[in-house]
This record gives C-alpha cells, sequence and structure tokens, in this order.
C-alpha cells in the first residue's frame, strides 16, 4: 500500500512528462530548420525596430533600407553613390551653386519613371514636402540636422528639386540619404501617429511590408515592379526575426534557424566561420572604441604628458591580438581608413611603459606607499565607465586597469547601463569612459573636437580645448572643395595624433554571417547596414 | 547534522583563507592564456583574460557567501518578524503588514537595486542588505500562513486561557512549529541572493570589476557555454555544493526540533 | 461561509484602492530615479543637437514638474487612456495587449505543469523522508534552486536545439507553420525552464510541511480509524499542508504573470517581460507605469486568491 499511494503518483507524472516530450519531439522535426534559399531568407535581428519611419527611428534603418530609397546612399567603401537621384550634385557638374550671399543651391536631378508602391510616381513634390514636413514644428523627427539650414525648396519640374540653403553646407550630399516622405499619403496628417505609414511605409524599393507581428518578427516580400527590372529582387521573401539575447541569436546561427546575422561579436567569429554552411564578412568599419578622457572632470587629463603617459602604458596591439582575435585593427584617430579623409601620417604611440613613467615622474607625480602616484597631496586615480552588457568592452576595461595599475594609476571600472550611461556623458559626469563612436560618413569632426562644442552644442566630451584645432575644422566645414577638406582634416589629425585628447584603441571591424550561398553580399560599414544592395542578392 | 556544516565550514574557511591558498592573484591578466581548458598550471582553467578561474572562484566565494548566507538571514529575520506579527495578531495589523508586502512585491527587484546601487557606493554589504530586503515578502507570507493555520487549532486560545504569555507562545509554541516553513524559505533564500547578483551583473550593479563573485562568473560564462564549459562548472559546482549543505542543514535542524 | 466570503471580498477590494495608489507613486519615483530618461537614446546620434532634443522634451511632456507629470497621467489612466509609448508613439495598450496572451499562456502552462510536478513530489519525499525517493527529488530540487534560469535556458537551447535539433531555439511561432504542434513544441523549453525553477522550489515547501503534518496527532487517529492510506494523504495531511505552498505559489504565480524576464530574453518570448526590459532600458515611462500597475493589480488578486483558497481548503483558518 506504501507503494502504491505515492511512488505510483511520482511515477506516473514523470511518465506522463516524458511522454509529452518524446511524442513532441517527433512531430517537432520539420520544425527547426529552413536551408536559406531563393524563397525565403531569415534573418536575426537583434531588436524590434521602434517605428519604420526612417526619419523618426532612434535605432538602425536595415530593415527601412530595404523599403526606402534616399536619392543617395554610401556603398561599401563609404562613397556616396546617387540612387533615385540620376547623380549626385557637385560644384563641377554645375549641381551645386554657390551663392553671393553665403549660401548655397544644390539641384536634385531625379531619376525618371520611379513609382512608389501603389503605383503614383515619385517627383520633386515629395522632397519638397519632406523638407517642409521636417522643419513643421507639427512632427517630431529624430533629428533636424540639415534641414534646419534650408530655407526652401523649388520644384520647376516633377524630376527637379532645387534645395536652397541659408548656409555653406558640407554634407549636403547624403541630405536625402533617407529618402523622402510620400505626399499623397502624409500631407496634412500628423505623422507621428500616422500608424499606417509608420508601420507599413510607402516606399520606392526592392520590398514592402508583408507582415509585423509585434514582438515576434517583420516580413518583407518583393515588389511585383521594382524600377531596376521585374527580375530583382531575386530573393522573394525576407524574414527578420527578433533574438535580442545575443547568445540565442548565434544559437539560432548553427542551429540554421537564422540564416544571417549582422554584428557578429568578435569572440563568437571562429565558431561561426567554422561552419562550411556559412561565412563570415570582414568589413572595416567607420567607428573607432577609445577611452574618453574628460579634462573638466578630473583636471590631471589637462597636462598631454599625463595622457600620453596613459597611451604608451598600454598594450593596444596585445589586446587586438587577444582579446579581439586579431579581428580589429589598433587605430590612432577618430577619421578611419574607410574615409576618404583619413591620412595614416601621423604620430603612433607604440607600448612604452618606461617612457609613461618618465613622462609621470617629469609630471611630478611620484609613486607612494601602495604604489599609486601623487602630486601636492592628489593620487592618481579616476573612474573609467564604461556600458553593461558587453563582455569585450569589460574585459578590455579590465585590462587597462591592470595596465595603468603597473604605472601607478588607480583605475576604477565602473559599469552602468545604456541610457544610464548616455545620460552621464552628455552631462559630462565622469572621469574617464571607454565606448565607442560611430563617425558619421562625412568626415566631420567638428561637433567631437571643437572647443565650444562641449555638451550640450555638441560631443567634445573630452572638454578639449586648442584654439588652433578648432579654427581648423570650422574651415573644414565651411568648403565643399574636397581637396580643400581633405588637407584641412589630415593637419587636424596630425595635430590630435600628436597630443591625443582621448586614447584611440581600435577601429570597430563589422563582422556579417551570411550563408555561404548568398551572392553579391557586401559589407558596409555605415549605418546604411548591410542591406544597401539587397536587390542584387542571390541564393545560388 | 555534522557533515554539512562541516562542508560549509570548509567553504567558508576557503572564502576567508583565499588570499593565501589560490595559486595565483584573481586579477592576474595573462593574455597570452585565454580561455585555457583545465591543466595542471590551472586546474579550473583560464577565463576570457587569461585569469585563473580556480583562483577566481575562491575569492569569489567571500562575496557570494556572504551576499547569500547573509542576505537570506536579513530575508529570514525581517521575513519572520513580520509574517509572525502579521499571522499572530490577525486583524488591522495583518491588514496593514500583508498590503505593505503586496506593495513590496508590486515594485520590481531589478529596477529597484538597479537604481539603489546608482546612488549609494556599491559594496558587498550594501548588497546584501538591499538582496535581504527584496527577498523578505515570500517568508512573511509563508510564516503568517503557518502562524494562522496554527492559530486556528484551538490551542492557542486554551493556551492564552491558562495564562501563557505572548512571548512563550509565539517561541515556545508557534514559532517552532512554523519552523519547518521558514527554515525552507531562508535556505531558498541563500541560493536565491547568489543568483540576484548574477542577474544584477547583467545591469552592471553586481559586484565591480574585476572582483569576482559565483554570480558573475556564471553571467559572463552563457557567452561562452558550448566551447568553454569549464568557466561555468567551477561556480556553479560551488553554489551547488553551498546549496546542497544549507539544505540539508535546515532540513536536519527543522528535523531536530520535533 | 457565503457571506463571509463576500465581505472579505469586499474588504480586501476597498483595501486594495489606496494600496494600488501607494505603489503607483512609488513606482512613478522609482521609474523616475533612475538615471536618464527617454531621450538619452536620442544622443547616441552625433547629428541631434541640443534644438532637436528640447523640441523631444517639451514634446513629451517632460519639461513638466514631476508631480504636475504624475497627475496627468493618473487621471488619464483612470479614465483608461493609457497613453502613447514614448518609444514608438503607439497606444500602450496596444502593446501590452499584444504581447499579453504570449505570456500569460507560458504562465498558465508552467504554472500547471510545476504544481503536476510539486505535487506528487513533494508529497512522497515527505512521506518516505530519509528513503531514496526523497534524497533523488531533494538532490533534483536543490540542482533546481541552484540553477539561474538564464543558464539553464541555454543549456536546454544547446542541446534540445542547436544539437539535436528536436525543438526550435526561441520565438512563439514558425512563420508559416503556424499549427498547434508547432506552437507546442516553441512552449516545451521556456515552459521546461520554469517549471523546474519553480517545481524544486515549491516541493521544498510541500515537502516539510508534509513532514509536520504527518507528525500530528489526526493523522495516527485517521490511520487508526481504519481510513485508506490513499485518503489519509489526499484528504487530511495534503489539506493541512497546503498553507505555505499556496501562499509561495501565488506569489510565483503573480511574478510569473509580470512577465519571466530572464527567460523570455533567451527564448524571445515575445510576451510582457521582454517588453518590460526594453521599456526600462529606453524608461519608456508610459509602457513602464502601466506595465507595473498590472502587475501590482495581479499581485493583490491572486494573494487575495490565496488567502481564499487557504480558508476554503482549511476551514479553521479565518478569512481576514
Amino acid at each position: 500500500m506504501e507503494r502504491e499511494g505515492v511512488s505510483r503518483a511520482l511515477r506516473s507524472a514523470l511518465a506522463f512528462g516524458a511522454t509529452i516530450i518524446v511524442a513532441l519531439s517527433a512531430c517537432s522535426r520539420r520544425s527547426a530548420a529552413v536551408p536559406p534559399s531563393n524563397d525565403l531568407l531569415i534573418i536575426g535581428y537583434d531588436r524590434e525596430p521602434d517605428t519604420l519611419n526612417r526619419f523618426s527611428t532612434h535605432i538602425l534603418e536595415d530593415i527601412q533600407t530595404c523599403i526606402i530609397e534616399g536619392l543617395t546612399t554610401t556603398d561599401e567603401a563609404m562613397r556616396v553613390v546617387p540612387l533615385l537621384a540620376q547623380d549626385v550634385p557637385t560644384i563641377d557638374n554645375r549641381g551645386v551653386k554657390l551663392r553671393a550671399d553665403g549660401g548655397m543651391d544644390v539641384i536634385w536631378r531625379l531619376r525618371p519613371d520611379i513609382k512608389w508602391h501603389d503605383g503614383q510616381p515619385f517627383t520633386s513634390a515629395d522632397v519638397k514636402f519632406t523638407v517642409d514636413a521636417i522643419n513643421s514644428p507639427n512632427y517630431n523627427p529624430e533629428s533636424t540636422d540639415g534641414f534646419d539650414r534650408i530655407t526652401s525648396v523649388d520644384t520647376p519640374d516633377p524630376l527637379t528639386a532645387v534645395v536652397h540653403y541659408k548656409e555653406i553646407y558640407a554634407p549636403y550630399d547624403i541630405q536625402f540619404i533617407r529618402g523622402t516622405l510620400p505626399k499623397h499619403i502624409l500631407e496634412g496628417r500628423d505623422i507621428d501617429r500616422a500608424q499606417d505609414y509608420n508601420r507599413s511605409p510607402l516606399g520606392t524599393g526592392p520590398y514592402r511590408v508583408a507582415e509585423w507581428k509585434a514582438g515576434e518578427y517583420i516580413l518583407l516580400e518583393r515588389v511585383p515592379h521594382y524600377w531596376r527590372g521585374d527580375d530583382v529582387p531575386r530573393i522573394k521573401k525576407l524574414l527578420f526575426r527578433f533574438v535580442a539575447n545575443t547568445n540565442t541569436r548565434i544559437n539560432q546561427l548553427k542551429s540554421g534557424e537564422v540564416h544571417v546575422v549582422a554584428l557578429v561579436p568578435w569572440d563568437k567569429y571562429r565558431e561561426i566561420a567554422a561552419m562550411t554552411t556559412m561565412v563570415v564578412h570582414k568589413t572595416p568599419g567607420n567607428a573607432y572604441e577609445h577611452v574618453t578622457l574628460n579634462e573638466r572632470q578630473f583636471p590631471p587629463f589637462a597636462d598631454v604628458r599625463i595622457r600620453r603617459a596613459l597611451i604608451q602604458a598600454i598594450d593596444r596591439e596585445l589586446y587586438v591580438k587577444t582579446i579581439l582575435d586579431g579581428l580589429a585593427p589598433v587605430t590612432h584617430g577618430a577619421i578611419q581608413p574607410v574615409s576618404w579623409a583619413y591620412t595614416d601620417q601621423v604620430t603612433k604611440y607604440a607600448f612604452d611603459p618606461g617612457k609613461s613613467r618618465a613622462l609621470l615622474d617629469a609630471a611630478g607625480w611620484t609613486p607612494g606607499a601602495d604604489g599609486i602616484r601623487a602630486h601636492d597631496g592628489k593620487r592618481l586615480a579616476f573612474t573609467l565607465i564604461t556600458q553593461a552588457g558587453f563582455a569585450i568592452r569589460e574585459n578590455i576595461a579590465q585590462a587597462i586597469q591592470r595596465q595603468l595599475r603597473d604605472i601607478g594609476v588607480d583605475v576604477k571600472v565602473e559599469l552602468h547601463d545604456g541610457t544610464a550611461i548616455s545620460a552621464l556623458w552628455f552631462e559630462g559626469k565622469f572621469e574617464a569612459m571607454l565606448h565607442w563612436w560611430q563617425m558619421p560618413s562625412d568626415p566631420e569632426l567638428t561637433t567631437f573636437f571643437a572647443a565650444d562644442r562641449t555638451p550640450p552644442a555638441g560631443r567634445n566630451i573630452n572638454y578639449y580645448r586648442n584654439d588652433e584645432l578648432t579654427k581648423l575644422l570650422y574651415a573644414s566645414d565651411r568648403t565643399v572643395d574636397r581637396a580643400e577638406r581633405t588637407r584641412l582634416l589630415q593637419a587636424a589629425q596630425r595635430m590630435l595624433a600628436d597630443d591625443v585628447p582621448e586614447i584611440p584603441l581600435y577601429s570597430v571591424t563589422r563582422l556579417d554571417a551570411v550563408p555561404a550561398s548568398l551572392q553579391h553580399f557586401k559589407g558596409n560599414p555605415t549605418n546604411t547596414g548591410i542591406f544597401w544592395n539587397v536587390d542584387e542578392w542571390e541564393i545560388r | 547534522m555534522r557533515a554539512p556544516l562541516v562542508v560549509l565550514a570548509l567553504l567558508i574557511a576557503a572564502a576567508v583563507a583565499a588570499p593565501v591558498i589560490a595559486p595565483y592573484e584573481p586579477d592576474r591578466i595573462d593574455l597570452a592564456r585565454l580561455r585555457q581548458a583545465p591543466s595542471a598550471a590551472h586546474w579550473f582553467g583560464t577565463d576570457e583574460l587569461g585569469r585563473d578561474v580556480l583562483a577566481r572562484v575562491l575569492h569569489g566565494a567571500r562575496v557570494s557567501l556572504a551576499v547569500g548566507l547573509l542576505s537570506a538571514l536579513v530575508a529570514g529575520v525581517s521575513g519572520i518578524a513580520i509574517g509572525g506579527a502579521a499571522g499572530y495578531r490577525g486583524g488591522a495589523v495583518d491588514n496593514v503588514l500583508m498590503r505593505a508586502t503586496d506593495a513590496m512585491l508590486a515594485v520590481p527587484r531589478l529596477p529597484l537595486l538597479m537604481i539603489a546601487s546608482s546612488f549609494l557606493q556599491p559594496s558587498v554589504m550594501l548588497l546584501v542588505v538591499l538582496i535581504g530586503l527584496a527577498g523578505w515578502m515570500e517568508t512573511a507570507r509563508v510564516v503568517r500562513a503557518e502562524f494562522r493555520t496554527l492559530g486556528s487549532r484551538g490551542f492557542v486560545e486554551s493556551a492564552r486561557a491558562l495564562g501563557a504569555g505572548h512571548a512563550r507562545l509565539i517561541v515556545r509554541h508557534l514559532l517552532p512549529s512554523a519552523a519547518q516553513a521558514a527554515i525552507v524559505s531562508v535556505t531558498l533564500a541563500v541560493a536565491r541572493g547568489i543568483l540576484l547578483e548574477s542577474a544584477l551583473s547583467f545591469f552592471g550593479v553586481g559586484v565591480r570589476p574585476p572582483q569576482a563573485s559565483w554570480g558573475n562568473m556564471l553571467y559572463q560564462s552563457q557567452a561562452t557555454l558550448a566551447t568553454e564549459p569549464w568557466l561555468a562548472l567551477a561556480p556553479g559546482i560551488f553554489i551547488l555544493i553551498t546549496t546542497a549543505s544549507v539544505n540539508v542543514a535546515g532540513d536536519r535542524l527543522a528535523g531536530r526540533r520535533r | 461561509m457565503g457571506n463571509q466570503v463576500a465581505r472579505f471580498l469586499a474588504r480586501r477590494s476597498l483595501q486594495a484602492l489606496p494600496l494600488l495608489f501607494v505603489i503607483s507613486v512609488l513606482v512613478f519615483l522609482l521609474i523616475h530615479a533612475a538615471p536618464g530618461g527617454p531621450l538619452a537614446i536620442y544622443l547616441a546620434n552625433p547629428n541631434v543637437r541640443p534644438e532637436d532634443i528640447e523640441r523631444l522634451r517639451r514634446a513629451l511632456g517632460l519639461d513638466r514638474p514631476l508631480w504636475v507629470q504624475y497627475w496627468s497621467w493618473l487621471t488619464a489612466f483612470a479614465r483608461g487612456d493609457w497613453g502613447y509609448s514614448f518609444s514608438d508613439g503607439r497606444p500602450v495598450i496596444a502593446r501590452i495587449a499584444e504581447r499579453l496572451p504570449a505570456t500569460l499562456e507560458l504562465a498558465a502552462v508552467s504554472l500547471a505543469g510545476a504544481l503536476l510536478v510539486t505535487l506528487p513530489a513533494g508529497v512522497a519525499a515527505g512521506v518516505r523522508r530519509g528513503r531514496w525517493v526523497d534524497r533523488a527529488t531533494s538532490a533534483l530540487a536543490t540542482a533546481g534552486i541552484s540553477l539561474p534560469a538564464f543558464w539553464f535556458g541555454l543549456v536546454l537551447q544547446i542541446v534540445f536545439a542547436t544539437g539535436l535539433g528536436w525543438l526550435p531555439s526561441s520565438g512563439r511561432s514558425t512563420p508559416g507553420a503556424d499549427d498547434f504542434g508547432d506552437h507546442v513544441s516553441h512552449l516545451v523549453l521556456p515552459a521546461l525552464v520554469l517549471i523546474v525553477v519553480q517545481a524544486a522550489a515549491w516541493s521544498r515547501y510541500l515537502r516539510g510541511s508534509v513532514i509536520d503534518t504527518l507528525a500530528e496527532p489526526f493523522v495516527a487517529a485517521a490511520r487508526a480509524r481504519g481510513i485508506p492510506r490513499r485518503q489519509v494523504l489526499v484528504r487530511h495531511v495534503l489539506r493541512n499542508a497546503i498553507g505555505p505552498v499556496l501562499a509561495v505559489v501565488m506569489v510565483d504565480a503573480a511574478l510569473l504573470v509580470s512577465g519571466a524576464v530572464v527567460t523570455e530574453s533567451v527564448f524571445a518570448w515575445p510576451g510582457i517581460g521582454s517588453l518590460f526590459t526594453e521599456a526600462l532600458a529606453r524608461r519608456d515611462y508610459t509602457v513602464l507605469m502601466a506595465l507595473l500597475m498590472l502587475t501590482s493589480t495581479a499581485i493583490v488578486v491572486l494573494n487575495l486568491v490565496a488567502d481564499l483558497a487557504h480558508a476554503l481548503v482549511d476551514p479553521r483558518v479565518a478569512l481576514t
């Protein structure tokens, strides 16, 4: 009787559970993995978009790129190339006119015969409407940068838009990289609340939204008549599955439940490269990881000897070789090799802790009893903040902490979540920060290093003051002559590399995992993302 | 009763003696030997910065044992006091205390801890108090349920009629009978405390790097679970041993009281 | 008895309102105390200038004093207007409604599953204390409570999805193959994680409670009267031992209903747990307030249910 009552109940419960699992596994084999094909390509995406409106979204625009096309776009070499425009306006091709009053006019010639997905023609009226909408107080796009310098737009004919700027605006060529808002759909409406557009935008691109299942996925389907030809895009459906957890996403890649993952973390490279069905593309990126040194919050950073001592105490080459598995190169400045303004003729500091110690001694910081240097009673101790949740970054921070201790500098590492850290650096309430900037495709450095562009006016969170550099940077903004800008920006890079207001670490290489059978994939170093040429993709 | 206590004592002794018995410094970074498998030089292998895992587990014991054991104590004592008072007095006292418990349950733990840590300097003591204060609710509800069950048996009234004082009743009769449930909830709180610290690492408000704790070692091991499982096994085993000893000790303690 | 129940319900409902009000103030202050705000994500974009931030701050009403923001939220919320999400501008009600079913489904399945495991396991361990059944279940329970949910979930994923390919590793459905079998296969792993974690804890309580109850004289008395063991166990022992278990089950149920945050993250389960994590990261105050009020209501209701159930199962316990 003892055995019967309880143990029987227990055993039957276990048996029941086991039966369920076996039954399920038997009938579920089919649901696990579908290989990539021209019928369906599944992308593991790291977050759900907030909106598909390219002007309102605060996060990357990969999905939107498939639907909405800009007048220009940036290609795999970060060159600005025409998309819906016939060509990129320049002074040479009479597309840009500098006015006597200091302003400029940009003439956009649009490609003929482009239609919105609903059949209506795409015209210059849409360009004008976009500018007016963004500048209107009724709409809250993420940024009005550039648009607020446009005084008016003329539309002499449906294929020409003349944009009048009140001053010279160097990045005019990417002004409409995000595309245009369709006038016939959005005119007179509250765009922030136009959920039909924001959830399923009207575009001219190779795909349109078929379904958006909240919290799970967005399904895009090819449009029947794309302007580049009815036979493209070759891939009929793109499924973007939202998988926020990085480990889960990589596991899905391995199990074949997703076929494409963009921005694979470097410590996962080997696992995925080892899969014969996958290829990992490396694209040198336009972002760089660095340690910002806030001179205002921690005054010793204002002494260039200290900054030079710090950079020479950190073995950047070793970090790149070991922690980053050699996947991202050391960088020496804010402008990266992919940019047209890049120069590598700059001071490059090598790992030399002996020199660091000498510099600190010369600057009057002598080691105390605990090994930490001090000067006039103040210890050389600061706090390095960085965002939590990124393993590689946390490791680099700890490696830096350890190496700086070896030269007598005490570093405390603090981790903060993404929002908290934004608030901190925006208010300048930190001493040193390990993070990266994703640089804009136009190599403007003014907002990062000009003396008057400390927050909230800009991103000079080093609170760095160099008047000569500031003059150089503003001069480079005020010309559209590429040769002149290059000369000025290269001089700026030399100055920055020598003076090290911040410690550049490495250039962020983008790793994108795609099926080996995917043809014509070309990585993209900018925020335009890997789908910039999705119309060329094919599975073979 | 001896065996689990001996195990716990050994763990605590190892934690206290960590600086002496650990084969390496826990934060000694060796970038040439990242993520190595267990070997003669490194019994539990090395982690993603080349640090010796055994040394980190030993030093991590100091934080995790403190957080686990002490926070469970805080949670237990406050939970028993509150649940006991509510279950014994009943009426308005019970209502107020239980509604306060509801309120505490409604406030989400992780954001609360995250925000508290951003104002105050995080330290092990602070973590102990915060995690303890975030965990008393379950003990309170469980002890209250027990007190109410016992109270309804009628012997409370008889004992009071016989002139027994409140304190005597509670200590000699009610508490020992509620001990079983109370002890279970305190032993659960030990494991939960250690694991909550692990969840806090995600928001960056667990122990600060480079300080090791079993919780943050476990959190960091997620990314390499398939390729370097020893990084998860080492802290995981120690957490298991701690929880098992606490459970067995608790069970024997409860058994004694009958 | 019916009268008592009615009075109990009335009393507790009356208490609920001021309680929820106090909770709303507490959580409102809490989420606003977190550093940063909904505008913080804009800051990462170098093209966003101070004018843009100011404009957005005013548009979202974040420039008003805190108590004004609270009052405006409260009055709207009470009217049923839950506002618009700061993240995507859509109505909060819509965002929650589209994700609530997923969480409720997972919660229901894992609660039922955990109970199904707990009842036999806890009773068996308590009755056969010290024997192999007890040792085995206690060992499993110890393992269950020592495992962090995220870790266990990942291991399951690696073994069953990536490794064996038997089950999908995440999500709630396979687009295109959206049938019942597919649905169930997606539910298995996340539910398993929750079942193990909960049953491990609950069975410990039940075991302890059963051990205590078995020592009570009335149990021996019932056996002596010749009542079959099975009946004694269910009618007498279980009824009396269930108290603490009910308490803890309801606490866990409330937490489950508010979304098992970690499990939903690991398995990309589209429920309100992942909505909460995302809203917290983005400081989406409107969504957070709505979710927290939902959770609080669930907790208040479930604790009420626990007390009611306890009184019904054990009639000697008063209904307060």
